[in-house]
């Protein structure tokens, strides 16, 4: 690959430098929703407040601590990559893909639990802005784990894994992204006061 | 080689970009937009106190908006030299690029509709408002479509002195992912979802036009090295 080159510089970028085009931007357009979200909230902090109380802060811990091990094990899969031992990275990589399979799992009874409550995007704009905020965030989650399927299915098939590592390095940085993102999500939405 | 009609087609990217914002802002005055929360009898009194700016500027804008068809066709003739045949993503492009143009126009014609006879029932003033705006900002999908088509085609190239800088592929991801929210302003009459807000106008509307500039600065580049048989 062409950009091999430059992956092994001195001046190491994470991936190829475009896909940094689409972190950034990604990460500005969830600066603005965070933005709205607290300016929203500035406007009538009360309901905010007490809409919050409604959230499961358990579920929403169980989550940050399932893409917080993802990415530990997406870490551990790049430096597989590194030391040409494919097998390994995939074994990193699918079980990364688990932990996003089980994010799901917990949002699905999470949603579950609010809508037979009677919560729904209608409800109030705090509800509005945490089925957006979260749904947005999960279709970044089913965005990762198809990245991490294709990396995985890479890595099976390929003779030369350096070539691979610029791709997988990628992959790892928009996982990283993800993570971030929920971190920050779940610091607003549901620990916020 | 067309080099010239090449040109002329990516030029018509820039006159449309300025010539329905014109329409759009200063003859017009739809911008900023009409809040989704006026009443029957504000939107039609919108449209009785000046009721000739507002057909004069939807006719601009309905004008300005078949140059959308040239720009998409330029940017199929350079995408196709970054595929090999048959050039799926070149046609995809070119279709869902065309689809995009009616998104312009229609909702013209349904604000020139209301224009037509401001005096008629407020509520059918009211209704046909309504339409203009969600049609003109809900169909996210073509957008998407085409922006796919372009990233996957550029990420695709494979020769050594690809078309376009790969980034700009992952650019056109990330303006996917911004026409995204416009589809939620079904839900909603106020906030940064609405179709005068943030997240469902504003950013749509700037990420919309500086694709256009993006896009036309490069293809302009690819169209000019194609020309002198040297790699873009």
């Amino acid at each position: 690959m062409a950009n091999m080159a430059a992956a092994q510089s001195d001046e190491h970028i994470p991936g190829e430098a475009g896909v940094w085009v689409f972190i950034l931007g990604d990460m500005v357009v969830f600066a603005l929703l965070f933005g709205a979200f607290v300016y929203y909230r500035a406007a009538d902090v009360p309901l905010f407040a007490s809409a919050q109380l409604s959230l499961n802060q358990s579920l929403g811990a169980l989550n940050t601590l399932l893409l917080l091990t993802s990415s530990w094990f997406v870490v551990h899969g790049v430096e597989a990559v590194r030391a040409r031992r494919a097998a390994l990275a995939r074994g990193m990589l699918a079980a990364a893909f688990a932990c996003g399979v089980g994010f799901m799992l917990v949002k699905y009874f999470e949603y579950g639990e609010k809508l037979r409550a009677g919560f729904t995007i209608t409800s109030n704009d705090f509800f509005m802005y945490y089925y957006l905020l979260t749904g947005i965030h999960l279709l970044h989650v089913t965005i990762g784990m198809a990245v991490l399927a294709y990396l995985w299915q890479r890595l099976r098939s390929a003779n030369d894994i350096d070539a691979q590592l610029s791709a997988v390095e990628s992959g790892a940085s928009f996982w990283h992204m993800v993570d971030i993102l929920w971190i920050l999500l779940f610091a607003l939405v549901y620990m916020m006061r | 080689m067309n080099t010239k009609n090449q040109l002329w087609c990516t030029w018509s990217g820039i006159a449309f970009a300025i010539l329905f914002t014109v329409g759009f802002w200063p003859i017009s005055h739809f911008m900023p937009p009409p809040s989704p929360t006026m009443s029957a009898a504000e939107v039609a009194g919108m449209y009785s106190a000046n009721t000739n700016q507002i057909r004069f500027g939807l006719l601009v804008m309905m004008g300005a908006s078949g140059l959308i068809l040239p720009f998409t066709a330029a940017i199929a003739a350079q995408m196709k030299r970054m595929e090999d045949a048959p050039s799926i993503l070149t046609y995809l492009q070119l279709a869902s690029g065309t689809l995009g143009a009616v998104f312009f126009i229609v909702p013209c014609v349904l604000w020139s509709v209301a224009a037509f006879r401001p005096e008629r029932a407020p509520d059918l003033i009211h209704l046909m408002n309504d339409a203009g705006w969600m049609l003109f900002l809900m169909p996210f999908t073509t957008f998407i479509v085409q922006n796919f088509a372009i990233g996957i085609a550029v990420l695709g190239d494979k020769s050594a002195q690809p078309v376009f800088p790969r980034w700009l592929g992952f650019f056109n991801f990330w303006v996917a992912v911004l026409f995204v929210p416009g589809g939620l302003l079904t839900f909603f009459k106020t906030g940064p979802f609405a179709w005068n807000g943030l997240m469902a106008f504003w950013v749509p509307f700037v990420v919309f036009f500086t694709w256009y500039i993006v896009m036309f600065v490069f293809m302009r580049k690819g169209i000019l090295a194609q020309a002198a048989g040297r790699p873009a």
